[in-house]
């Protein structure tokens, strides 16, 4: 996990963008892929964005690993849409003695849902690759999301790895202690396995507060500070957004 | 470096030992697992951008109560806020245990929103989630940006919520602590993915009619999903066991027992 979670940022113009400006112009194809209705313009995005990844040198396994699983999700909606949507008969097949009637008019929405995962997909993983954890909180700060669920959210990815690390000691001792051999006892080692990181989270808590209240904390945590706006940035930005809007028009 | 390698094959190797102990619970469906797949809930760009912005509008007010909560009680105790940060973790790493449904197009997973709801409450608990739910998307496409309304609601509100009042009420009604952890994993689990299937429905019905379609995403869902309830509240069960047994006192700080019985277990 903590391989397909941390990446190290390249030294690439879309990672010294500031945060912001890279969220807002997210969000903004965002919208615009989950509210076409054609299939082009999300996989043209889709195909930038990968473009952009591949660019920034993230290495191709993890691309397929980010992708693996909404790409597995759009086939199997494609297929639902397919077999199981639509009115008008495109072929039929037969499987395991059962007759299959893929649909034209099934195909088409199916296309176009698979589309608008592998772009709205694409874009956060974009945006991923390309900005830390605390610069993305900071980003969200500033577009008014409330300060507790950033709080919340710095606390939760700081302690995650320490939490999961835990986790691996844990599972190594049941499993070395045969905790795993046998279904009940798999499912008390599992529980139990669970509960170890529940009573960890709780001391962790108590911990870091105490270290914390000795470094001046009162229960509000600093979040980075944004550099003034870069007109220079804004501008390419607000013009590859409207580029974007034009081509989601047409 | 060996380090790295045990920590890459911990996750898989975990998972595909825990159901390998229930095949007839997982059944052939780890096949279709072949890819690293991980936590999922309703994919990135799946829902139109009009029911995508109505579930938003239905998680803001429970995500704005449980942050009042949080805050509220942050007041009094300094302490909060980081437990609840590494409650979210936990609840991360919980749900990030995966099952694929390719009939339904999305993936299974313990939810880890019942036991979160036992011990921090129900408004706290849709705070935890979206918290979980936010860094699956950002940094493991997991569910999206766009979805997260929804799946604050299915997971957050409505897994929290009903995992809540099942644990209340047995607990109410007599039932032992393990009783009542086992129910409310159970109805947390199978309460999320029931919502999980109104809200997919929502996204790829088309041209369809609405309800049949819910109802066959539902039949969809059980062949992992009836198990794994059962899983989640066996999970469940074990925790609050265990919290009863090695930290009594962290069950009585987060009212979940109170002095009496404490005493009355001692």
């Amino acid at each position: 996990m903590r391989h397909a979670i941390h990446t190290e940022p390249a030294d690439h113009p879309l990672v010294r963008l500031d945060a912001r400006v890279k969220l807002l112009t997210a969000l903004a194809l965002i919208v615009m892929v989950i509210s076409c209705a054609g299939s082009g313009f999300p996989l043209l995005v889709a195909a930038l964005c990968l473009g952009l990844c591949v660019a920034m040198g993230v290495p191709p396994r993890r691309i397929l690993i980010r992708f693996a699983e909404p790409l597995f999700i759009a086939a199997m909606v494609l297929l639902l849409k397919l077999f199981f949507s639509g009115h008008e008969p495109l072929f039929t097949m037969h499987l395991f003695g059962l007759e299959l009637v893929g649909h034209r008019d099934g195909l088409r929405e199916g296309v176009m849902i698979a589309s608008r995962i592998a772009g709205a997909v694409s874009v956060v993983a974009a945006v991923g690759f390309a900005t830390p954890f605390t610069e993305l909180m900071a980003a969200l700060a500033w577009l008014r999301v409330p300060q507790g669920l950033i709080e919340v959210a710095l606390f939760a990815w700081r302690y995650l790895f320490v939490l999961f690390d835990d986790a691996q000691v844990v599972y190594a001792a049941q499993r070395n202690r045969l905790g795993y051999a046998g279904f009940r006892r798999g499912l008390r080692s599992f529980g139990t396995l669970a509960g170890a990181l529940v009573i960890k989270a709780f001391d962790n808590s108590q911990t870091v507060t105490t270290a914390m209240v000795q470094r001046g904390y009162d229960g509000t945590m600093p979040l980075l500070r944004h550099r003034p706006f870069r007109k220079g940035e804004v501008l390419l930005s607000a013009a590859f957004v409207a580029m974007m809007g034009v081509l989601w028009r047409m | 470096m060996h380090k790295q390698h045990a920590s890459k094959g911990f996750h898989m190797k975990k998972i595909l030992e825990i159901f390998s102990v229930a095949p007839c619970l997982c059944g052939g469906l780890l096949l279709f697992c072949a890819i690293p797949a991980h936590a999922m809930h309703i994919s990135e760009g799946i829902l139109p951008l009009g029911w995508a912005a109505l579930w938003f509008a239905v998680a803001a007010p429970f995500v704005a109560m449980g942050l009042r909560r949080l805050n509220g009680l942050a007041k009094d105790d300094l302490s909060y806020k980081p437990l609840v940060g590494l409650m979210a973790a936990v609840v991360f790493i919980i749900s990030c245990m995966p099952i694929p449904v390719p009939s339904a197009g999305t993936c299974s997973h313990p939810c880890g929103t019942g036991i979160s709801a036992i011990l921090v409450g129900p408004f706290v608990s849709v705070v935890i989630s979206a918290v979980a739910l936010l860094i699956q998307a950002l940094f493991l496409a997991h569910g999206g940006l766009s979805t997260l309304g929804a799946d604050i609601v299915s997971m957050g509100v409505v897994g929290s919520f009903a995992g809540w009042f099942v644990f209340r009420g047995m607990r109410g009604l007599g039932a032992g602590l393990a009783v009542a952890g086992f129910a409310a994993g159970l109805v947390a689990d199978w309460a999320t993915y029931l919502t999980t299937s109104v809200e997919l429905a929502s996204g790829i019905r088309g041209s369809e009619p609405f309800l049949p379609l819910v109802g066959r995403l539902v039949v969809a869902f059980i062949p992992t999903q009836l198990p794994l309830g059962i899983l989640e509240g066996a999970m469940t069960a074990g925790m609050v066991v265990l919290l009863q047994k090695k930290r009594p006192d962290l069950l009585v700080k987060m009212r979940v027992i109170d002095k009496k019985e404490l005493a009355a277990h001692a």
